[in-house]
């Protein structure tokens, strides 16, 4: 479950930047919903707000019952832990990690035991059926491929909640097309809260849920 | 060559030779008159000793320093003397002693003897024109000096307290080794005795003695009051001799090196 | 110009940290160079002006060696007809007893006479410097000191002053206080006068001088003169000016005076590349920004020039500062360095003016202007190639490529081939030549070796951390560029430490192995605590007097002077050759068939060690010239032996031709060997009892106080290899901390990804402090290879021209063990600030795309 009240975000710089204004949102646990809205409307930054990376001006967060305000640095970092996966647009692999090193690095940083990195990470690897590439680098990989690694690493401790932040928007048609369709069967297999944050419509479209965002506000809020 | 004039005093040995000079080219007359001056003046002081106890007082621009005093002895006369200075008061300097070995024809050997260190230093040629410790002489001052030496002119009569003195220029001789470019040299016309010596370095007066206190001693005059003006650094020292004696008994190992200790 | 505003002031302004960071490594190299050369010059100086205070007008000094000449030779000089004025002197160190006043030198002079050539004159003025010079003279106790002296030690006129002299310690009265000025500023104040005849006494002088200073009649020429004299006195005689002190003092100090000039050079070569490494950033990182120049219609020479003219810019702010600091610098180094003109001349020169030349500091501001931008050229030249399509794709950043990798191992390996040859060959300008050639190849060889040092590290690493150590080990593989100006900084120097410290501690094992063999005697008796100081001496028939003491084996007299062997002060060392071949054990290196103990016994040869054989470039059988008062003395060299007893060399003469030729009986130490199974102690305690009354001077050491005595002296050599370990942590720290800056800049990204899939703080501290650590084990690896070869370099160069010592190569491990730690905590140390930078950036900021 993800609880947003008056959440704002403002820019202090030489002019008062206004990313988000007075947000409230509720979204279950479970939900796949895509968020939309032009470029520059604030829909990168809610999603920022709900990872952690980022912390609001004003309002609150709370992630399964957590509240995000008053944690430290090292609190936010744990709740990422525990709670939440992250897809890039622009993937984020690290570049001298193999495949399997880089869908593996979550548990690393976990500190689990070796074995059990092993196995989870080949599990992963599988569910996003890469299997065969097991120990390319990112280079040697194709963009829908690297997004795949991105999407397997978010899953690497079946996170309750996965974020993806245009997960397609560095892709061609059809490989998107592909991507969306294997977040929707993982959402489908896991059960986890899905945000995706787009502006392609048809991206949009195929979520139970379509938040509209313009000018930091929610203008629209369409549920199938 | 004679000396024109009667025997008179003698000045005390240690500064008078100084004096002993006259003449130079400008005229032969005046050259010869100017030696024959001298002469008969060194003429006239000569003695086969002579000994008497000094008193030696330095007045600088802040007084007087310390009164030191000496026995001195000297065996012969002129270019052929030797002589022994030997200081007996205050106590620091006591035993301190100067042996001079003079020469007709160049300038004396000097050594000293400090006690202390038991040991004779030898005063080189070209230290004699250093300060004689600290007293306005300086070593050279302390020669007993030939009338070989020097050549002479006169340049004149001029009265010196009063007295007719005789103005003598004298130059040193080319083997002679002097601070001194030229000295004058009065000459009491009374008595043959030098009255004044002015040492010129260049053109400039340097050091200036002054004889006083002129007495007959066992037939000699000589003055018995010295006074060395240093006019660079306007400081006098005051030689006072005391208990004069001219022709006593000294013998001749008295004045060695060895009989120094 | 307008370019340089525009584009490379923002950068700087941006990277500020990292500009001064930069300007850091030309500051160090500079400070170095000026330090050690103006604190060289400071002292050089001083002793110069101390010289020429003491010589005062003097045109020419005339010396026989250490041991002085009889009193007649004076009278002698005065006759020559050239000569208008000469004076005798004694010069003789004594300790004040005065806390922190070390040594005082006493200058015996005439005084009668002498002030015709000093300017200490005693009555110039109004007030006379001695108030009574009869006094004066008549008590011996006389002495003027400076009005330094007297107010650093609040002394007056009739105070006491007690120095340590040749009988015993001894209270003088102060009789006169020199005005500054002149000869005062000799030692800093560190000075004073006393009747030389006084002097004589006090310092064993005998009817001896140490000098002549004279002045020439006015019109003769000082070469006339020289020769008018030499011809005189002959060949036992130096007549020199005083000037030629101070040049006998350089090339006394000429070891020091090398190992100085490798270490400035070696600063400065350690300064460039760490300019290298930030050019070669600040090219990769403003990679875009030339793109858009080059787009925008910036020719190539453009470019290199804002680069070469940002270098020149940073090479001249940072040498301005180096200049400063190397002045601040060179304070701190002139103790040291006067202290070792104490071992030489006796008393400490205080050099307290420490004003740099002019002339130098302009060539340091032009070295450090130059050498940033040689370090600059290349990146410069890089930038100007940049290719304006490439450079504006974004993401991608420029590798070393293959081919510039293979380029620089051909050229590395065609200079190492040119070494070797080099070294074949062999020459003194072929061998430099050689190692010069060595180091560039090996500093070539830098960027290959690190990448392959840095993949051989990457599974440790990943083994004790799997991401944070592989994530560390991954940034040094993918910006070998970024990393090798460190690496090549942290190799040069540490190279440096392990070539000095090798060679430091063999001399000292060398030094060891000579005192365990040669060093045999129970007990030594002599004048002062320090062995090589010969101003005390004893007369030789002393040693009969020790012989007769109860429990006494044997006495050896030695006397040792430092005598001019081709221009070089060596140690001549005067014993009595039967008593050496028994009881010297020297090992013999080589010797005439007919036994070089008998020969030099007879009076037929010398035997010199193996140092002086090698420095002299002289073997058995070839004639040694030594000048004596006596006149020239040359005989052939009938043995070579293991000897370090000096650094310039040294040659043993038989007591029986030294006392014929040098006409001197005395002794500076007597070695006496204890019957078997006597307490040493208790010798020595029989030969104080019986000896101190007469000769209240004498000292009896053991052979463990002479032992530990050479052992901390030759210490001193390991203290510079400390100074440089020194130098190694700061280098080490100024790269890692640059390269590291760079890094986490190049890493933001990586990091950012790290922290959202949920990388704690302390994990990302981890992985920056590893690849500090990485850094430093790298440089460690190729410093330990460097160092290997350095080593074996200094070994020959410390052979060929420094001491004649030719010494076993033995790597110091024990030194590259301590490196380790060392090292790494400075690696840990530089890491500490780029790590807390590292974990405070923005998250949203990294992970978004510029």
């Amino acid at each position: 479950m993800i609880l947003l009240e008056h959440v704002s975000k403002h820019f202090e710089g030489r002019r008062r930047v206004t990313a988000l204004n007075d947000i409230n949102l509720h979204i279950p646990r479970g939900e796949l919903v895509s968020i939309v809205g032009p470029s520059g409307s604030g829909k990168s930054t809610l999603l920022n707000l709900i990872g952690g990376l980022d912390r609001p001006t004003g309002g609150t967060i709370t992630l399964d019952g957590q509240r995000l305000d008053g944690l430290a640095d090292d609190g936010l970092t744990a709740v990422r832990r525990d709670k939440l996966g992250f897809i890039f647009q622009f993937f984020n692999l690290l570049p001298s990690l193999s495949c399997l090193e880089n869908v593996a690095l979550p548990l690393h940083l976990r500190g689990w035991p070796k074995k059990k990195i092993d196995d989870r990470a080949r599990e992963l690897v599988g569910l996003v059926k890469l299997t065969a590439r097991l120990d390319h680098l990112p280079d040697e990989l194709s963009g829908g491929e690297r997004q795949r690694v991105a999407i397997a690493r978010a899953l690497s401790i079946y996170p309750p909640i996965l974020l993806a932040d245009e997960p397609t928007g560095n892709l061609d048609t059809q490989t998107g097309i592909d991507i969306l369709r294997l977040i929707s069967d993982l959402h489908v297999t896991l059960g986890s809260t899905i945000l995706v944050v787009t502006h392609d419509m048809s991206v949009a479209s195929s979520c139970q849920r379509m938040i509209t965002i313009r000018d930091g506000k929610i203008v629209d809020d369409l549920r199938r | 060559m004679n000396s024109r004039s009667s025997i008179v005093g003698r000045p005390p040995s240690i500064v008078r030779l100084i004096a002993l000079g006259l003449l130079l080219s400008s005229g032969v007359h005046a050259q010869s008159d100017a030696r024959q001056i001298v002469e008969e003046a060194q003429r006239r002081t000569n003695t086969k000793s002579q000994r008497y106890e000094g008193l030696l007082q330095v007045l600088d621009g802040k007084g007087k320093v310390a009164d030191k005093r000496w026995i001195f002895m000297r065996l012969g006369s002129h270019g052929n003397s030797k002589a022994v200075l030997r200081f007996v008061a205050p106590p620091e300097v006591k035993g301190v002693a100067l042996l001079i070995v003079n020469h007709p024809d160049r300038a004396s050997d000097q050594w000293m003897w400090t006690p202390a260190l038991q040991r004779e230093r030898r005063i080189a040629l070209q230290d004699r024109s250093t300060r004689f410790f600290g007293t306005d002489f300086s070593f050279e001052d302390l020669e007993e000096r030939d009338v070989e030496q020097y050549h002479y002119r006169l340049l004149g009569e001029e009265p010196i307290d009063g007295i007719v003195s005789w103005k003598i220029e004298s130059v040193p001789s080319e083997k002679k080794t002097s601070q001194y470019t030229q000295s004058i040299v009065w000459i009491r016309k009374d008595i043959y005795a030098i009255a004044q010596i002015e040492n010129y370095i260049k053109n400039d007066v340097v050091r200036r003695l002054k004889y006083s206190d002129v007495a007959q001693v066992q037939g000699i005059w000589t003055g018995r009051r010295l006074e060395m003006h240093d006019l660079r650094k306007n400081s006098r020292t005051i030689l006072t001799l005391d208990k004069l004696q001219y022709n006593v008994p000294l013998k001749e190992e008295d004045f060695t090196l060895q009989a120094l200790k | 110009m307008r370019l340089l505003r525009l584009i490379s002031w923002p950068y700087l302004k941006k990277h500020a940290v990292r500009s001064l960071l930069t300007v850091v490594g030309i500051v160090l190299g500079v400070a170095v160079f000026v330090a050690m050369h103006t604190a060289n010059q400071a002292v050089f100086f001083a002793f110069e002006r101390t010289v020429d205070k003491i010589a005062g007008a003097a045109q020419l000094q005339i010396t026989a060696g250490e041991g002085g000449f009889p009193e007649d030779v004076l009278e002698a000089v005065q006759n020559v007809p050239e000569v208008a004025v000469a004076v005798p002197v004694i010069e003789a160190p004594a300790a004040t007893r005065v806390a922190g006043q070390g040594n005082i030198l006493i200058l015996g002079v005439d005084m009668t006479g002498d002030r015709s050539l000093r300017d200490y004159d005693l009555e110039s003025g109004d007030a006379a410097v001695v108030d009574d010079p009869l006094v004066f003279l008549a008590q011996p106790d006389s002495i003027i000191i400076t009005k330094e002296f007297a107010g650093r030690n609040r002394l007056g006129v009739g105070d006491t002053l007690t120095l340590s002299t040749m009988v015993g310690d001894k209270a003088f009265t102060v009789r006169g206080i020199m005005r500054s000025g002149g000869l005062t500023s000799a030692f800093g104040g560190n000075l004073a006068v006393m009747d030389i005849y006084a002097a004589q006494q006090v310092f064993g002088r005998g009817r001896h001088f140490d000098r002549i200073d004279l002045k020439l009649k006015d019109g003769v020429p000082i070469d006339t003169g020289r020769a008018a004299l030499q011809k005189t006195l002959g060949v036992g005689y130096d007549v020199a000016q005083p000037s030629s002190r101070g040049q006998q003092l350089e090339s006394t100090l000429a070891v020091y005076a090398i190992s100085m000039n490798v270490s400035s050079v070696f600063a400065l070569f350690i300064g460039m590349f760490i300019i290298y490494n930030s050019f070669s950033i600040a090219v990769t990182q403003r990679r875009s920004e030339i793109g858009i120049l080059r787009a925008l219609g910036a020719p190539r020479h453009q470019i290199r020039n804002l680069f070469l003219i940002e270098s020149a810019v940073t090479g001249l702010i940072g040498s301005i500062a180096g200049i400063a600091l190397g002045i601040v610098g060179a304070r701190a180094m002139v103790g040291t360095i006067s202290g070792m003109l104490e071992g030489i001349y006796g008393v400490a020169e205080r050099a307290e003016e420490v004003s740099a030349d002019p002339r130098l500091l302009g060539g340091a501001l032009g070295i450090g202007v130059l050498t940033s931008m040689m370090a600059a050229w290349l990146p410069a030249r890089s930038a100007s190639r940049v290719d304006p399509v490439q450079a504006l794709q974004k993401g991608k950043s420029q590798v070393l490529t293959a081919g510039e990798n293979r380029a620089r191992r051909f050229t590395a390996a065609a200079l190492m081939a040119s070494a070797v040859v080099c070294l074949l060959i062999g020459r003194s300008i072929w061998f430099y030549a050689g190692y010069v050639l060595f180091v560039v190849a090996a500093l070539l060889l830098v960027p290959a070796m690190a990448l392959w040092f840095a993949r051989g590290l990457r599974p440790v690493l990943k083994w004790l951390r799997p991401v944070e150590g592989a994530l560390a080990a991954d940034s040094l593989i993918q910006s070998p560029r970024r990393t090798s100006g460190a690496v090549a900084a942290l190799m040069l120097s540490l190279g440096q430490v392990i070539g000095l410290g090798g060679v430091g501690r063999e001399s000292y094992n060398s030094i060891v192995d000579w005192l365990d063999t040669a060093l045999n005697p129970d007990l030594f008796v002599s004048g002062s605590q320090n062995l090589s100081d010969r101003t005390f001496r004893f007369p030789e028939s002393l040693g009969k007097d020790i012989l007769s003491i109860d429990g006494v084996d044997d006495v050896q007299s030695v006397r040792s002077l430092r005598t001019n062997v081709g221009g070089t002060p060596v140690l001549l060392i005067v014993i009595n050759m039967a008593g050496f071949e028994q009881r010297g054990h020297r090992t013999m290196v080589s010797q005439d068939p007919r036994g070089m103990y008998a020969l030099a016994k007879a009076g037929q040869g010398v035997i010199v060690s193996d140092n002086f054989a090698r420095l002299q470039r002289v073997a058995l059988g070839n004639r040694v010239d030594l000048a004596s008062p006596g006149g020239l003395l040359t005989l052939p060299i009938v043995g070579i032996v293991a000897d370090w007893s000096d650094q310039q060399g040294a040659v043993f003469l038989d007591r029986s031709v030294y006392e014929q030729y040098w006409n001197d009986q005395t002794a500076n130490v007597f070695r006496v060997y204890a019957k078997p199974g006597t307490d040493p102690q208790v010798v020595r305690q029989r030969i104080l009892d019986r000896m101190t009354p007469a000769q209240p001077r004498l000292l009896v050491l053991t052979n463990k106080e002479v032992r530990d005595w050479v052992l901390q002296l030759t210490g001193q050599w390991l203290q510079l290899t400390y100074s440089q370990v020194f130098i190694a942590v700061i280098v080490a720290i100024l790269g890692i901390v640059n390269t590291l800056t760079v890094s986490i800049i190049d890493r933001k990204r990586e990091l950012g990804v790290l922290r959202a899939v949920g990388g704690f703080r302390r994990q990302i501290r981890q992985t920056v402090w590893m690849e500090a650590v990485a850094i430093g084990m790298v440089g460690l690896a190729l410093g330990l290879l460097f160092g290997a070869a350095n080593l074996y370099f200094l070994l020959q160069i410390t052979g060929r021209d420094l001491s004649g010592m030719y010494l076993p190569y033995r790597f110091p491990f024990d030194l590259a063990l301590m490196l380790f730690p060392t090292i790494l905590a400075a690696a840990l140390f530089s890491a500490f600030w780029p790590a807390e930078s590292a974990v405070r950036t923005s998250l949203v900021e990294a992970l978004e795309y510029e």
